[in-house]
Formats: C-alpha cells, structure tokens, sequence
C-alpha cells in the first residue's frame, strides 16, 4: 500500500487512451459497423445553386436491394446550430443553394446497390444565378439565396465601444489595410461517419457519429425526426479529429437516422473525403479592413475594423462567428477605442462553421500585421510595441471581456529571448527573415449556445463495490486529450493510484449531458465540474474512514490508497475498507460535480455581447524564422519559438502537442491552404488539390509554457489549443517582409504570389531606372503577376 | 469499382501473350498509378496482369558500357542502389523526388515512366466529373483547359523521365509482334489523351543508361508539398565544362507539357561560358520548349516562369560542382 498520494496535474503522462490510438485498438466509427448493416449513401447537388422542381426517385426504389430511399420530403424541420438561425434541412427541399448539397439518400443492401441506385435518381432542377463570393452576394440587384435574407446578409454588427474618432484624433500615425484571407477546411484525418439502428418496436433511435458535440446532435436528429428526445441515444466512438468540423449537428447525421428508421434497422454511413470537404463547416474567406491610429511611441489610441465574410449557404454559427471577429479585437491589449463592422454574407458555397480559433483568426491576421507595420514604419521593434499595449490585469475590456489572468508579457519575453530576436531581428542574411505576432482565445464562451439554466459542466463519480472509481462525462475527446485531463483531476484531488480510475465518456444512456467541445471549454469547465465532484467523493471517504478509524473526519489524512490518523502512521485504513465503509447502507455511490460561469463573466450587455466572454483567456506569443527562395517564391519554415500562457499545464506533454499542432495549422493557414471554386463549383474537394503542409515543410517548434495560475480554472489552468493558432499567419507576413522587403496582404503566401509580387516589383525598378524619379518610390504591392 | 481478374504470369512471353487473350487488359505493377485510377473510374480495365513477380523485369544490371534496369524495378530499390547510385546517381536522385516513401515503396521505374498524364478535370471523383460533364480524357468531348482545342492538355507528371532524357536512356520494349529499342524520347507523344507511343500488348521490360563519363547532373521540381506532390514542374541538367566554358548541355522538362521533353536548340549554347547572354538563351530555350496549361490550380504562367528560373540555378550548380 502507497502510503503517498499519487500526483495526477502537472506531470508529463502520455494520453490515457494513446495505446489504443497508436496501436490501432481504438474503435473508431467506421470500425464499428456490423457487417450486415445497410450501407446508406448520399445524392448530392451536381449544380450550386437551383430551383428543384422534381426529386424522382421512383426507378431507385424499384432498384433490387435497396431498403429506403428518402428526400427533402421526408423531412421539413429545419435545423442549424443556433436556435434563432435555423435554416438548413438535412436533404434541400425546394432549392439547392450549394455544390454537394445533399438531395437524397438511399439505403441498400450494399455499398454497389447504393451506388446505383443513387444513378437512377433523377434531378430535375432550374438553375439560378451563382454568387461566388460576398461582392456579388452584396452587390445590387443580387440573387437572394433565402428569400428573408435582404442582401444576402445573415447578420450585421455595428458596434462601438470607446470614442474611434477622438482616439484617432489623438493618434501621430493612422494606417488603413484590407486584408484577403481565403477559405480554408479542417483536413481532419477521419473522415465523416455514423451509423444509425432503429427500432421499430419500440421507436427508439441509436446513434454513432463522430461528433464533437453529442449533446446538440441528440437535440437535432430528436427535432429533425420528430421523436421525443428520450427515444434517442447518442454514442460518440474514438474520433480522429475536429477542429470545429463536427461541431454542430451535420447533415448526414440526421440523413442517416431518417434511413434508420425508414427501412427499420441499421444504416452505416461512412463519407469519402470528398464529401467530408463538401460538408466543410470551415473558416470564412474574408475581408478585413483594418485601421489603426498610433502614438509616436507606438500606443495604440483606437482601431476601426470592417469584416466581410463569405459563410456558405446556410446560417450556421455565422451569427456568432462574426460577433467573435469583433469581440475578440478586445482582450488582447489594451485597445481604448474599438469601432466594428461586420457582415455575414451568403453565397453558394458550402456552409462555413466554427474551425479552430472560431471567427478570431483572420482578424488577428489583419490587426497584427497591422500593428507590426506601423510599428516598423515608427521606428518601433515589433516585441516593444505590444509591450507598450499590454493589459493591467486584472480588467473589465471596454466591450466588457474579464481579465483575470494574464501571461502574455512573459510570453513575450521567452519568445524573445530563445529565438534571438535582439540580435537577429533586422540583421537576418539575405533571404531570410524572423517575425513574431501574438494571440489569444477564450477558455469556454461563458453563456452556451443553448441557454437552458443548467450548469455548463457536470461530471459524475461512480464508485462502487469493486473500490473502482468510473468517471461518467459526455465530454468529447475528439483527440485533444480531455479524456486524460478529467483523469488527471481526479487523480490529483484523490490521490489514488491511476488504474483505480477509468473514464466512460460520450454515451448518453450512461454518462451525463456535456455541452461538447466547442470553444476550449472542456478542460476549464468540465476540469472545474471533475474537481467538484472528486472534492465530494474524496469528503465521502474521509467522512467513511473516520467512522472505521474511530476519529473526527478532521482527523483523518487522506493519503489517496490509504487514510490514516493525522500523525499516527499504526492506524491507517486501505481505499477499499473505506470505499467498503462509505457503501454501508447506501450502496452504489455517485457524485455529482458542477460547474456554471458566474453572470459576471458573461459578457457585455450589448446586442451579441456573450460572444467573446470567457472566464480565462489564453495567450500566447510566437516568432517564426523563415528562409525565401527567390526562384520559386517558396517559403521555407525553418524555426518557430511559441509560448503560451494556459494558466496551468495539467499534462505539459498534451499542452506542447496541442500547442505545435495550432502553429502548424496556423502555418497551412499562412502557406497553402485553401478551398477553390471555379463557377461555384469545389474544384479542391480532395488531397490531391487541397494542399496542407508535409512534414516535409514542417519546422521544429520549440513551445514555452507560461503558467499565470487563473485563478477560477481548474489548478489555475486555461485552454492550449485554439490561442496559439492565429498569431502564425501574421508572424509568418513579418517575417517574409524581412526576407524579401515585401508586405503582402493576401493570404495564404502561396509560392505564386511570392513570385508573383518579386517579379512585379523587378518590373517597377527596371521602370523606375528607365525613368528616375518615379514609380519605385511606391512600396512593392503583391499580386500584379 | 468494378471486379476485375488479375492473372499472374510466369515471364514476359507469357504476360503478352495473356494481355492478347483478355478484353480490356492492363499490365500491374505497383499499382501506385493504375489503381487509383480504376477507383475513379477514369480507367477501365477487366483484368490485371500483374507483372510485379516477374525476375526479369527486376533487375539492375551494370553492364561495361551502360546500366541495364528492369521496368519492374521500385523507386525505393533505385534510390538505394549501390550500382544506380555510382554510375547514374541521377536517377537515385530523381527517384527520391517521387511522391512519398510508401509510394516508392510499391511504385516502379516503368510504372513512373508510362504514367497516365494528369489534369485537375481529370483526377476527380466520378461525381464530379459528372457534375462537371467530364472533358476531353475521359467521357467528354472538350478539353477543359482549352475548349477551342481538338485535343487534349493532359499534363504528363513523372519525376524519372527528364533524368533518363538527359542521360540519353534507351527503352526495351517487348510486344505480340516483336521485341525493340528505341530512345527514350520516342516512347512519347505530345497528346495527353495518348501520350505513349505504344501498341496494344506492349510492355516495357528494361531501360538502358550508358555510362558516359565527365556529365555532371541534376534533377529539380517544384510542388506544393514536398512531402509528397508530382511536379509542377520538374527540370533535370546534364553538362559537362571545360575550363570557363559548358562545352555540353542536355535539358529535358517534365510537368510542363503532354510529355517529357529534351529542350532542343541547346547546342549553340555548347562551347560558350555560363554568362548573361547563355542564361538568356537558356531560358528563352526552356520556355519555348514547354506549354504548362492550366492543368493544375498552380497557375501555368507561375510553373512556366519557375521552370525556366529552375533550369537556370541548376545549370548554374552544376557548372560549379564541375570545377
């Protein structure tokens, strides 16, 4: 018997569920179908935008071997994550307002009957003008995607918090930029499935998908099928990977529940990549006009913003993510006046959805470089103007954003030190080039989508006969770890050994309710609700060893394997005597652990004003060593040094992997990525064409972990893994600025446009030589080629 | 994708001769081309003839004047060739620009070579190619990068043929009615709905290097992922120099046409040194040469420039090694 608690925060452990993962023992969706469930396939729209007129389905349903075939018909609940913004339907009815939307679905027998039978259907459709991008959706006289949607705009923001004008009144340097930022998609290495089993007898549903958030999908596929949600059972497998892909309910899960129940048995359903880019829920491609005024010492006296940007075709999160790209200006430095604009305009695109850094990212982008630029053109080094903004902590920002903790000052400084910017920055060889921006991001938006009154995270603790202790939560580990990190809390707060404790997860017939992961709210809220719960079931025990040890609980040392009299080593109970103790008379124990954020931290009280609110933002600073290849345009990452501030690392080993992983995704961002559409058609729907970097391009990333200790998370700890993404874009701009003399505005910095804008500005010099006094005073602008 | 017959046969003759049997036949090697293809449906074929397990196909043979390699031979096996990597070490080279480890690991020389050409119409789901009413290639009847054209810009895409151009490879090619050699070269056609000059039941057995001493060379693409892409453009050099002077010059190009090509019109270049006015006619020469479409979402105006850059920086290294 230990007679020393075991240690479960702060410590280097590998993830509880990786043995399963790398050995290929985890079950995900797809491996969990039984060999004679009907495989369920999806028609999908071959034009972007239409009128339907006719969905015939009659040659299909004769077809040998197919079950059901269901449309548009047999489903008129529209759906969509928000409430007041639902205006999707599993399977288009009436119109088709986007390439791959899906029109009909058919189960059969196999996956080659399917096939077929998706080939006898017959579209008869009119087909409408096609709004590729937000000019033309907002251009006069437009087609109207959604006949209540007057210019094609979902949701305006105007905002203004501080005074704009004055403080750019009293500003020595006011520069103005648009930023181009295009579509990108999550790339998430699993693609989309479920599996769906109905039955008839007792008109119950079961469903396996891949979600991130269980708990909504129950919610929808119950409204969309009209059945009480009691009837409904959700079950999320292992999945591999989210990045906001699959967090809101998606069509093909309620399509292949409809299939379930219409052929009155199980349906699989597993979409290739194509169809998983095609469902997408992705970042907007947007347009960021972003004006700065500056003091000659480099304050920041007020920022205006205009955000434009391109949601797809359906609602979605679009309302939420444009008051994000707004609210998130704030809470980052001390900003004193913030004037936002902002339009989320439809067109015939895929709807775009919550991806990592949600609504924050292009707007970062645009306010850093901005910021560095002027910066520059002041006479400024880059680190020493954001230390001239920093934030007092704590504070209430102007849009009404708590701050509690703050380690982006820290953050600053290891950055700063280990990439060697004093003596490098500025002095970099030919070619080469160091840049470094910054970021934040909330831990967990403070009001839920879906106000319902009840806490935003409960957690159960079962322990029973066996001494074991089972953690019942519905929080989704989609690859992030939070399966470890519930454990590592108990573990802490308990002290038991770690094979007493096991976690059941994402079953909800057995564990309770959880909001999902959206937002990086997992480890701050269901971490927080974990501690409630342990502290109880620890206060149990203590209270049951008391009673066994003839003492005052206040008595009793709780050594996590063991209790024992404080001081008194000879008189000591094992955890299964005492667990033993605790059961008489009750039997099977369960404790229930909340968490709610206080109305305080839940925002503003403006129009949208819980958009952005959080009990604990993380921060992060990064600096990014690049080398140019002036042929082919081509940047190279050759080094990125990323600390960032997560309040407290309760696994250091997780935190530096979810760290490198939002760098990189912020690179693919920087570098190549994004979706293309030619005559609003994905022309980029697959591996091949949607291009995210290799590990070939990958670069070492050396990840600084700054713990502030929040003190309303968990052990002090934050979210680590959306902050650190949307500082790699502009840091990326920076340092390729100090390679080649450029400042590009367009992203991604494609090797094209690299070469595209050198070539140019060869252009205006040969000119300028030609004709001496003019043109090549113009700084070099990008994309002329 | 549809069932299929794979039939494994015992040698050359007889894999010919079972190719001249079936309806629809295609040689198999590794797969790493044909059968993504057959997935998409933009190939079709009603039996395999799998060609992997014959000895013939490979070998690496030195032989006094030249280097003898099976077409069956794999990319990884030609990377890691003590022969190929003495006596034709551009080839180890161009090899190991092939896509990713494991394709090397299943993909052959022969496999690399006669690859289907590429297209962004082409390389699709069948969806979309339906949504997209197909081209030119493959169902259609328009070549989507060029309407007005009567043919197709298909792009042919593989890393070993300008190697093997450069250092003046022949192809032995055995078929129903007879056994050749030919050069490289004219193994291709300029047409990339048929963009290899090669009769029904032909089969590539073997390609010849000849070992010519005093050729420094080199073989360099430009992709979107290192990782892993086909080329955007793809550039292999052979020179040779004596004293200031490039008294040699071989160029060859993939990625940028319907096939591999040699740059013709180099030998004006030979005997004169590496200055501005050679680089000027090297890059005029190059882009002459080539005709990147817009084939893929890289713009062919970017891949036509960067080739003509590549040509130059390796033309430029290589007169340096040479020293």
């Amino acid at each position: 018997m230990s007679t020393k608690p075991f240690k479960g925060v702060g410590e280097r452990l590998p993830l509880v569920d990786g043995v399963e993962k790398v050995t290929g023992r985890a079950k995900y969706t797809a491996d969990l179908f039984p060999a004679d469930a009907l495989v369920g396939k999806i028609l999908r729209s071959p034009v972007p935008h239409a009128e339907l007129l006719e969905v015939d389905v009659s040659a299909a349903r004769r077809l040998p071997g197919v079950v059901a075939v269901v449309t548009g018909e047999d489903c008129d609940v529209p759906y969509g994550i928000l409430p007041i913004a639902q205006n999707e339907f599993p399977l288009a009815r009436g119109k088709v307002r986007y390439f791959g939307e899906p029109v009909a679905a058919v189960a059969a027998v196999d996956a080659q009957t399917a096939e077929q039978a998706l080939k006898l259907i017959r579209l008869h459709v009119r087909e409408l003008p096609i709004i590729e991008n937000a000019a033309q959706a907002r251009a006069p006289g437009a087609a109207l995607l959604h006949e209540n949607k007057p210019g094609n705009i979902e949701r305006e923001v105007h905002n203004e918090f501080g005074n704009a004008a004055e403080g750019f009144a009293a500003a020595h340097l006011i520069r103005e930029q648009t930023y181009h930022t295009a579509e990108v998609t999550h790339a998430q290495m699993e693609p989309h499935a479920a599996m769906a089993s109905y039955d008839v007898s007792r008109d119950h549903l079961t469903l396996h998908t891949v979600s991130m958030v269980p708990y909504y999908v129950h919610l929808r596929v119950a409204q969309c099928l009209g059945m009480d949600t009691s009837r409904v059972r959700v079950i999320k497998p292992y999945v591999g990977g989210g990045f906001g892909s699959r967090v809101e309910t998606l069509n093909f899960e309620i399509i292949v529940s409809l299939l379930a129940r219409a052929s009155g048995g199980t349906v699989r359903m597993q979409l290739t990549r194509e169809e998983s880019i095609l469902t997408h829920r992705g970042r907007p491609e947007s347009d960021t006009r972003m004006k700065l005024g500056m003091t000659r010492d480099g304050r920041i006296t007020a920022c205006e913003c205009e955000v434009v940007q391109r949601g797809g075709a359906y609602g979605g999160y679009g309302i939420i993510t444009i008051l994000y790209a707004g609210a998130l200006i704030n809470g980052l430095y001390d900003v004193p006046a913030v004037k936002y604009d902002g339009y989320r305009v439809y067109a015939n695109t895929p709807p775009c959805g919550a991806m990592r850094g949600h609504g924050t990212v292009n707007t970062r982008i645009a306010f850093e470089s901005l910021m560095t630029a002027m910066a520059l053109e002041l006479g400024l080094d880059p680190i020493e103007v954001r230390r001239r903004n920093l934030l007092s902590c704590p504070t209430e920002t102007i849009n009404g954003l708590r701050v509690e903790s703050y380690g982006l000052p820290e953050c600053l400084d290891k950055v700063e030190a280990a990439s060697g910017w004093r003596e490098r920055r500025g002095r970099m060889p030919k070619w080469k080039g160091l840049g470094m921006a910054c970021s934040h991001f909330v831990s967990g938006s403070a009001k839920p989508v879906h106000f319902t009154g009840q806490p935003h995270a409960t957690v159960v603790l079962k322990l029973d006969f066996d001494g074991g202790i089972t953690i019942l939560t519905g929080a989704a580990d989609v690859g992030q770890g939070c399966t470890t990190i519930v454990a590592q809390v108990v573990v802490e707060v308990l002290g038991v050994d770690w094979r007493r404790v096991r976690v059941i997860s994402n079953d909800s017939a057995v564990t309770p309710k959880d909001n999902g992961s959206y937002s990086s709210r997992v480890t701050f809220m269901v971490g927080n609700a974990c501690l409630d719960a342990a502290n109880k079931l620890k206060q149990a025990l203590v209270e049951s060893a008391a009673r066994r040890l003839e003492v005052a609980p206040e008595q009793v040392e709780c050594l996590g394997e063991s209790f024992q009299v404080a001081n008194d080593p000879s008189r000591s109970i094992g955890f299964g005597d005492a667990t033993a103790e605790a059961l008489v008379n009750s039997g099977t124990l369960h404790f229930k652990g909340t968490f709610t954020c206080p109305v305080e931290f839940q925002g503003g009280k403006h129009r949208g004003g819980a958009v952005g609110s959080t009990m604990g933002f993380s921060y992060a600073a990064q600096a990014v060593e690049v080398s140019v290849d002036p042929v082919t345009g081509r940047i190279s990452v050759d080094k990125v040094w990323a600390a960032l501030d997560c309040g407290f690392a309760i696994n250091p080993l997780s935190v530096e992997g979810q760290v490198q992983g939002a760098v990189w995704m912020g690179m693919g961002q920087g570098l190549c990525e994004q979706t293309r559409y030619e005559n609003g058609k994905h022309a980029a729907a697959n591996f091949l064409d949607y291009a995210f970097p290799t590990i070939a391009e990958s670069p070492p990333i050396d990840v600084f972990i700054v713990e502030s200790i929040d003190p309303n998370g968990p052990f002090g700890a934050k979210e680590a893994s959306e902050g650190p993404l949307s500082g790699f874009p502009a840091a990326l701009a920076d340092a390729v600025r100090e390679a080649t003399g450029l400042e590009l505005h367009d992203f991604p910095l494609t090797p094209e446009r690299i070469a595209g804008a050198l070539e140019a500005r060869e252009r205006e010099q040969r000119a300028a030589q030609r004709k001496p006094g003019k043109a090549a005073r113009q700084p070099a602008t990008e994309g002329a080629a | 994708m549809q069932a299929l017959t794979i039939l494994k046969p015992d040698s050359v003759t007889q894999a010919i001769a079972l190719h001249g049997a079936g309806e629809g036949a295609r040689y198999l090697a590794g797969g790493t081309d044909l059968v993504p293809n057959l997935r998409r449906n933009i190939q079709k074929a009603h039996t395999l003839i799998d060609v992997s397990g014959l000895a013939e196909l490979r070998e690496i043979r030195a032989e006094s004047q030249s280097l003898r390699i099976g077409a069956g031979v794999k990319l990884e096996a030609l990377c890691k060739s003590e022969a190929v990597r003495c006596q034709a070490p551009l080839l180890a080279q161009a090899a190991a620009q092939v896509a990713g480890p494991t394709h090397r690991a299943a993909g052959t020389l022969g496999g690399n070579l006669m690859q289907d050409t590429r297209c962004y119409f082409y390389n699709q789901s069948d969806w979309w190619r339906t949504a997209n009413e197909y081209c030119m290639k493959c169902e259609g009847d328009t070549c989507r990068v060029a309407p007005k054209s009567d043919r197709c810009y298909a792009c042919y895409s593989g890393d070993l043929a300008p190697a093997l151009l450069v250092l003046g490879a022949e192809v032995d090619i055995a078929g129903p009615t007879g056994n050749r050699r030919e050069p490289l070269a004219a193994l291709f056609a300029d047409d990339g709905m048929r963009h290899l000059r090669l009769a029904p039941g032909d089969l590539l057995v073997s390609v010849e290097v000849p070992l010519q001493s005093g050729w420094m060379a080199g073989y360099e693409k430009i992709r979107v992922r290192g990782a892993i892409d086909f080329p955007l453009a793809g550039i292999a050099v052979a020179l040779k120099r004596e004293g200031d002077r490039v008294t040699d010059l071989r160029v060859a190009c993939t990625g940028v046409n319907s096939y591999p090509g040699l740059v013709p019109g180099l030998d004006a270049l030979a005997g004169k040194a590496p200055d501005d006015a050679f680089f000027s006619a090297l890059d005029k020469a190059v882009r002459k040469e080539i005709q990147p479409m817009e084939s893929t979402l890289t713009a062919a105006g970017y891949r036509r420039r960067v080739a003509g850059g590549l040509a130059k920086r390796l033309v430029e290294r290589l007169y340096e090694t040479a020293r």
